[in-house]
């Protein structure tokens, strides 16, 4: 091949790569696998199958809940009662799998039950016209009482292995069921956001409400089914646990929503709303729990892992902001 | 916004929490008329103390606008208590201790102040983060355990009273509110954060320092919590590195019933003494006739949204 | 203003009614047992031994306490049990000053305050109800371990909140004892996983990869039994890794069956709770404690150590594949 038609080739890649990821998502891969290569300097257990296999599992239910959120986020709302959601999904779960129903739907009962409580959590904020951090700051009252009184303070132990095995199996013996039921939930909502009407609606709204409505857009809808969304993923997300940890408690999901928010947040997508980033809110995930693992193998106490996440959270957006100083940058969405 | 229809608004939330209040109170006089004691107002203030110097410090960043919250205040109360402990069993002066923990909690604060307003992050983020490495910092610098050795000096701020009242609350929390009140609705300052809450730009517009504030606010609502700290230390003797788990949302809860908005500009600082005096009311009255501490946090969740409702704020988010 | 007057009336009728359903007689003396946290199986069955004892005993049982590890949701509850003039008053501390601020109070009142399942020992408080003493815990497990995995093997911890005390004294103890007994045996840094599950299975697993020849792993806190048995599970590594831990058989029984833990330990909760009532009944009636008490519903006499102020259950049970299936709790 000849040099020019090879830079024509490169630069057509490097256009198309540009739009798929821009820069905050260039910034957390390169985190990633900064991290990646110190680990694997400092400890010879983590470039494994085995360990990265665990890390990949170790995502499933953040992924989950951190797509939802970046959806609310997105709209301009927030949903603190998330993680809530993932607990009560995970007792009608648990609940189904002890009086003896089949697996399958035991696992489709727990979206369906997130997707009504994001019902009512649509409701509180959309037709009670309570700012979302408000309602759901309230909510998360209300459904810690709720998971509290359903569970009758005791846990459900020792679930049998089957929905574990039917949601961390594979499909064809080749393709694993997670990865292909998170590859889906982000794959559809590229396409919502990207194609569909109800996509644009959503930035929409988030970037400038208002303005939104005096379009034509149908606000209150739009956000009603956010919120609906998010918590049918956060309820998918609770299958997930169920049938990984085979164990459901009283603390469930009690530190997935600020992982989550900090994921989406350190993703790219402005807390303020507007803007989505779906790779971002992945790589964020996978940055949070790659450290998080990477950090028990070289022998950090876990008890800094928190600290580095906070540090991280301000390290990475103090250098966009830094960079936003200095020139503008306009970018809607990227995914 | 006239001065009027804000003091009408404030005035309005306030006579709502005083009508909960009574309607609580009665209710639980019917159901155990054993807990008309003197001792109970007293425990009710005792555990009062923490959560209201927390809710000011809370109210003050929300009121200054710019989608202001502090979501770190735990993890400032716990982080000074530990800090302000380990510099005094280090070899600090003991006598300085109270001054160790106004400092540390406002350097702490002012950390917040800083990301907001120089690295211009939003505070909803800033705070996230700082709440994560503060509260992570005062666990893992500790590994879980307490650092003792509270001089016994301070043992009466903590536990002791002065007929029946608390004499933390009586000598932090009331002056703490009463300042900030006077601050608030006297002084050229509480013009300025009620400006920037209202309306940020036009606050710009007239000359308000409206980040220099900011920064001031964050650094205050941590001096708050550094009095908070002190005020666990002369209690529990002790720093817990998990004593200030939660007060980050229950602060929240409070000054949102309290009448304050969460876009600024609008609410006092009566209306969120009532609502932390409410709030452990609650909590007190309900662990008095043995009902289940879970039902607590379901009822002010559910309080939160039905006094949100009643109340149907105009402001909304706007970007 | 009407709306809101109309709010504030339904509220207050709502509360009135709920709050006058609950009864309360003022006749027996009462006890009370404030757990760590409400809502695990641990402590339930404590309450559920408790009010056995109470029934026994004829005393009202009164179980109450924090929905999370927070220190001061603690006082709360201990100083609303003092304020209600509750006779006796148990609780398994958070930490060891949890009870400085009221025991002055307490004692000035009458009542008696004491500890159970987790002590303070330096508070003033009057006696501790102690499941086994600690040091025979931490060496049940570490010898029932090193009995399975051999005395030069490496181990790992993973505990709960690193705020907890007796968590934390067990694993000194454990540490100590391996010192002196087991100089081979390699102890591994305590892992916190706070209360939750996943963060357990997550540090577990992390803990297998990090170590490929760890050969033991020890749930400290019962909160992190179900994810340590199921990281080993996930890991494949039933016989290589022995798991174990201070967990109850109903959580650790499919783990046993399956191999991913070898035993666990614990003591019945569920006799403690009695115990404790009984302590507190005994309290109350101001009889004292003689070196070797039998009580009534329990099959064997408890130990009394008056040096420490120590009222002992017995020893810890250890928990097989043999003898899971006897207990239920």
């Amino acid at each position: 091949m000849s040099t020019s038609s090879t830079s024509d080739l490169a630069r057509a890649v490097k256009r198309g790569f540009r739009s798929v990821i821009g820069g905050r998502e260039l910034t957390l891969l390169a985190a990633c696998l900064g991290a990646a290569v110190i680990f694997t300097l400092l400890s010879r257990n983590f470039l494994t199958v085995a360990n990265l296999t665990v890390v990949a599992r170790n995502c499933v239910e953040l992924l989950l809940v951190g797509l939802g959120m970046t959806l609310v986020i997105t709209m301009g709302g927030i949903d603190i009662s998330l993680g809530m959601t993932v607990g009560i999904a995970a007792i009608a779960i648990g609940n189904l799998l002890t009086a003896g129903f089949d697996p399958l739907l035991a696992a489709i009962a727990g979206p369906l039950v997130g997707g009504a409580l994001g019902l009512v959590t649509a409701s509180v904020i959309v037709l009670g016209r309570i700012p979302a951090i408000v309602g759901t700051l309230g909510l998360l009252g209300v459904y810690r009482a709720a998971i509290y009184l359903m569970l009758g303070g005791q846990w459900i132990s020792g679930l049998s292995p089957e929905l574990g095995q039917l949601l961390n199996g594979r499909i064809a013996w080749i393709f694993p069921v997670n990865f292909a039921v998170i590859a889906g939930a982000y794959a559809a909502a590229f396409l919502m956001l990207r194609r569909m009407p109800f996509g644009l609606h959503l930035l929409a709204i988030g970037a400038a409400e208002e303005k939104a409505r005096l379009s034509g857009v149908k606000v209150r809808r739009t956000r009603f089914l956010a919120y609906v969304m998010s918590g049918f993923l956060a309820g998918l997300a609770a299958s997930f646990y169920v049938g990984t940890y085979r164990n459901v408690e009283m603390t469930i999901g009690g530190t997935l929503v600020l992982d989550a928010v900090a994921a989406s947040v350190l993703g790219g997508t402005s807390i303020l709303g507007g803007r989505a980033s779906l790779s971002g809110t992945i790589l964020g995930v996978v940055l949070i729990r790659l450290l998080q693992n990477g950090f028990t193998l070289i022998g950090v106490p876990s008890l800094w892992q928190s600290v580095v996440t906070g540090i991280l959270l301000i390290l990475v957006l103090s250098l966009e902001n830094v960079d936003l100083l200095r020139g503008s940058r306009t970018r809607e969405i990227a995914v | 916004m006239s001065a009027i229809a804000f003091a009408r608004r404030g005035g309005s939330k306030l006579a709502l929490l005083a009508g909960l209040w009574l309607a609580l109170v009665v209710g639980l006089v019917i159901a155990a008329p054993a807990i008309l004691q003197p001792f109970m107002a007293t425990t009710v203030l005792q555990f009062s103390t923490i959560l209201a110097l927390v809710s000011l410090g809370q109210t003050m960043v929300v009121l200054g606008g710019g989608a202001g919250i502090d979501l770190s205040l735990g993890g400032n109360v716990s982080l000074t208590s530990v800090l302000a402990m380990a510099l005094v069993r280090a070899g600090g002066p003991a006598a300085l201790l109270p001054l160790f923990c106004i400092g540390i909690g406002a350097l702490l604060g002012g950390v917040n102040g800083f990301l907001v307003t120089r690295i211009r992050l939003l505070p909803l983020i800033a705070t996230l983060a700082t709440l994560f490495i503060y509260g992570g910092l005062a666990v893992a610098l500790t590994g879980g355990l307490s650092i003792s050795g509270v001089p016994p000096w301070l043992t009466p701020l903590g536990r002791g009273s002065v007929s029946g009242v608390p004499i933390h609350f009586l000598v932090i929390a009331l002056p703490t509110f009463a300042l900030g009140a006077l601050i608030l609705t006297q002084t050229a300052w509480g013009r300025w954060i009620y400006a920037m809450g209202h309306n940020e730009r036009s606050a710009r517009l007239v000359g308000v320092d409206v980040d220099g504030v900011r920064l001031t606010l964050y650094a205050v609502s941590g001096l708050l919590a550094g009095l908070a700290a002190l005020v666990s230390l002369a209690w529990f003797g002790s720093a817990r590195p998990n004593i200030g788990q939660n007060l980050e949302l229950d602060s929240l809860a409070a000054i949102l019933l309290g009448g304050v908005s969460i876009s600024g500009g609008a609410g006092g600082v009566g209306g969120v003494l009532a609502a932390v005096l409410l709030i452990e009311t609650l909590k007190t009255g309900l662990q008095f006739v043995n009902i289940n501490s879970i039902w607590q946090v379901g009822i002010v969740g559910a309080l939160l949204i039905v006094v949100l409702l009643a109340d149907h704020l105009p402001n909304r988010r706007t970007s | 203003m009407l709306t809101l007057k109309r709010k504030t009336t339904i509220a207050s009728i709502v509360a009135i009614i709920a709050l006058s359903t609950v009864a309360r007689a003022a006749d027996k003396p009462r006890v009370a047992f404030v757990p760590e946290i409400i809502g695990i199986p641990y402590f339930n069955s404590m309450e559920a031994g408790g009010k056995k004892a109470a029934q026994a005993f004829g005393v009202d049982f009164i179980y109450t306490g924090p929905v999370d590890g927070n220190p001061v949701d603690q006082l709360q509850i201990v100083q609303n049990l003092v304020n209600q003039g509750v006779q006796a008053i148990s609780v398994a501390v958070l930490d060891a000053s949890a009870l400085a601020p009221v025991i002055e109070q307490a004692k000035a009142k009458g009542l008696k305050m004491y500890t159970s399942d987790s002590d303070a020992p330096d508070s003033g408080r009057i006696v501790f109800v102690a499941q086994a003493t600690d040091d025979g815990l931490a060496s049940t497990l570490l010898d029932e371990l090193v009995k399975r995995v051999g005395p030069d093997a490496k181990i790992g911890f993973v505990t709960g909140d690193a705020t907890a005390t007796n968590l934390n004294t067990w694993i000194k103890l454990i540490q100590q004892r391996a010192a002196e007994k087991y100089p081979k045996v390699a102890l591994l840094a305590p892992q916190f996983a706070g209360s939750s599950s996943d963060r357990a299975a997550q540090l577990a697993s992390d803990l297998m990869v990090a170590n490929p020849d760890l050969k033991g792993l020890i749930a400290v806190a019962s909160s992190t039994c179900p994810g340590v048995g199921q990281a080993i599970e996930t890991a494949g590594k039933i016989g290589q890794v022995i798991g174990t831990g201070y967990c109850s058989p109903n959580t650790g029984k499919s783990y046993i069956k399956s191999g991913a833990f070898g035993f666990t330990v614990l003591w019945d909760p569920g006799a403690l709770g009695y115990l404790d009532v009984w302590a507190g009944k005994q309290l109350i009636d101001g009889k004292p404690f003689a070196a070797s008490n039998v009580v009534p519903g329990m099959d064997k006499p408890v130990a009394y150590d008056s040096a420490k102020k120590i009222l002992l259950l017995g020893d810890p049970t250890v928990f097989t594949k043999e003898n899971v299936d006897k207990f239920n709790f």
